[in-house]
């Protein structure tokens, strides 16, 4: 079907646009709570994006981690805080730090033609359809061969690196009454 | 691409698969949505008729068309006009965009959810086979726990927005709720994927195909973290802390009132009838009629069409007996203190969750050994 070829174009610039729009208002926005709002919405996004590559697997994940758990704890942590739009500076830029800016953008500029023009080399157009992959089980599987044979060993360092992580807050979050237990049991109270 | 971007008009009137595909989509959205706003006010009905008859009262009946009563059906029908023509209070230091945003984002999950649920087999119309469910994700589990893991911003946003002690409060005891239960309700599905290996819950009902073969059966555990947690993660009695009236006023929507409330009314009872209908497709053969394999059922009633009918009902009975079933709990058991609904959850609900997990894997392995 011929005429339906550029919707997928027009879908990834929109999409794109969507991004970097709210990404902007991340850190734009004077409401924290905002800004968090925003956020979730950037990471959906993204995840769109990965759906629209037919990665669902990766989308839905993204969505999962990123945008149903780890931001939710950001929206309990500014809701409890209770911070006053106001009591955030505004975006005031002094020289310095527009000139610090105008260098990045044009940076960014420099690597990105760089990158548009060398793009259609450098990728490789591998076997990542839609189709392929579902001739190779679906998206889970091939994601899950892969973790579980060639990547076994860093996806295992990286869960136990999760697991001395978590560990180490439990061990922080017990710290005073660790502490006051043993200031009751030296015989001094604990404040 | 041509000037006119290459859209040729003529070519989308001709039918393909894709443009099947597309007209389908939109037809198959627009009854679910349909079906799914008439959800509200018939389960309010229900949720006054059921506990009259469980305490022998009458509930309302006086509502009807002329001289016909309808055993007061129409009283879900008024009340629903009430709410949208109610004036719009909005709280004074109430944060104006994220009060009006919230009950959307309370809706929003559970309408995308409801898409992604396989209502019945395949139909077959001149030739052109149409799955009966709006998307079909091949990741269908991770979709609904991704989709449904947003649910949270509503409920929080809403306390959080409305400027008020009771709807923080109401909105905290909420979302700390269900993110809690959000965990083991995955940890029960999980030894379904395990058994069924598989995360596309079209084919979870396919290989369903015989009664001893449901979910019910290969994981019975499962089944009972999986209802449990369901009352939890929809906020229902015994779980409702949330909006615990002799605490809270009412919760995360005590400030909200005519149609916005409305909205958190349908928000709540599309998420118990998604549940309801995942956990029918998961534990009790979705579509599949019992004893009646779905080419003999074919074979039966002579057309794939017809059956595909009598799968959709077939899904909605089992639905419903869930459904019935919250209203069940919710007029027999008394609600829990919040600190019993937490060691619930992290300390009962989540090992038994893992240990079904590691149970299952070791259970399958041992089988696939021999």
């Amino acid at each position: 079907m011929e005429v339906f070829y550029f919707v997928p174009e027009v879908l990834f610039y929109i999409l794109s646009g969507l991004i970097l729009l709210s990404s902007v208002m991340v850190v734009s926005a004077r409401n924290p709570v905002t800004s968090a709002i925003f956020l979730v919405l950037d990471l959906f996004f993204v995840a769109a994006l990965y759906a629209k590559l037919d990665a669902h697997f990766t989308a839905a994940i993204q969505v999962l981690v990123y945008a149903g758990a780890i931001v939710v704890l950001f929206v309990f942590v500014i809701m409890l805080l209770n911070l006053k739009p106001e009591a955030l500076r505004g975006v005031r830029f002094s020289v310095g730090e527009a000139a610090v800016l105008l260098i990045t953008l044009v940076g960014f500029a420099i690597i990105g033609s760089e990158l548009a023009r060398t793009a259609p080399e450098a990728v490789i157009p591998g076997n990542l359809g839609a189709g392929a992959i579902e001739l190779a089980g679906g998206n889970t599987f091939v994601v899950a061969m892969r973790m579980f044979t060639s990547y076994l060993w860093p996806f295992e360092m990286a869960s136990i690196l999760i697991l001395l992580a978590i560990v180490a807050c439990v061990m922080v979050a017990k710290k005073d009454k660790v502490l006051g237990a043993a200031h009751h049991f030296r015989g001094g109270s604990p404040e | 691409m041509g000037t006119n971007f290459g859209i040729d008009l003529t070519s989308l009137l001709q039918w393909n698969q894709f443009t099947v595909d597309l007209v389908s989509f939109v037809v198959k959205f627009a009854i679910l949505a349909g079906g799914l706003l008439q959800i509200p006010p018939v389960m309010v009905w229900v949720e006054r008729r059921v506990p009259a008859l469980m305490q022998r009262r009458r509930g309302p009946n006086r509502v009807g068309l002329f001289k016909w009563r309808l055993y007061g059906l129409l009283q879900s029908l008024a009340d629903t006009i009430k709410l949208i023509f109610k004036e719009e209070v909005v709280p004074d230091g109430a944060h104006k965009v994220f009060y009006h945003l919230a009950p959307v984002f309370c809706v929003f999950p559970a309408f995308l959810i409801a898409c992604a649920i396989p209502y019945g087999p395949d139909l077959n119309i001149f030739g052109y086979t149409i799955p009966l469910s709006v998307v079909r994700v091949d990741v269908g589990f991770l979709f609904i726990f991704a989709i449904s893991s947003l649910a949270v911003y509503g409920v929080s946003l809403a306390g959080w927005a409305s400027n008020n002690k009771y709807s923080l409060m109401g909105s905290l005891r909420a979302s700390a709720q269900m993110i809690s239960y959000e965990i083991p309700l995955g940890m029960s599905l999980l030894p379904i994927v395990l058994i069924y290996g598989t995360l596309d819950l079209g084919k979870i009902v396919e290989a369903q195909s015989s009664f001893f073969k449901w979910g019910a059966f290969t994981a019975p555990f499962s089944l009972l973290i999986f209802v449990i947690c369901m009352f939890a993660e929809t906020n229902r009695a015994p779980f409702d802390l949330a909006e615990g009236e002799s605490e809270l006023v009412a919760g995360f929507h005590t400030e909200y009132n005519s149609a916005k409330f409305a909205a958190f009314f349908l928000g709540e009872y599309v998420s118990m009838f998604v549940l309801s209908a995942l956990a029918s497709t998961v534990f009790f053969g979705g579509w599949q009629v019992p004893f009646v394999p779905y080419e003999s059922l074919v074979a039966m009633l002579g057309s794939p069409n017809i059956a595909a009918i009598v799968g959709v009902l077939m899904l909605l009975l089992k639905s419903m007996f869930f459904m019935w079933l919250y209203i069940w709990v919710r007029w027999t058991l008394p609600r829990f203190r919040y600190d019993q609904l937490m060691s619930l959850g992290w300390k009962f609900m989540l090992p038994i969750g893992l240990a079904n997990v590691v149970g299952t894997a070791v259970v399958l392995a041992v089988l696939r050994f021999k």
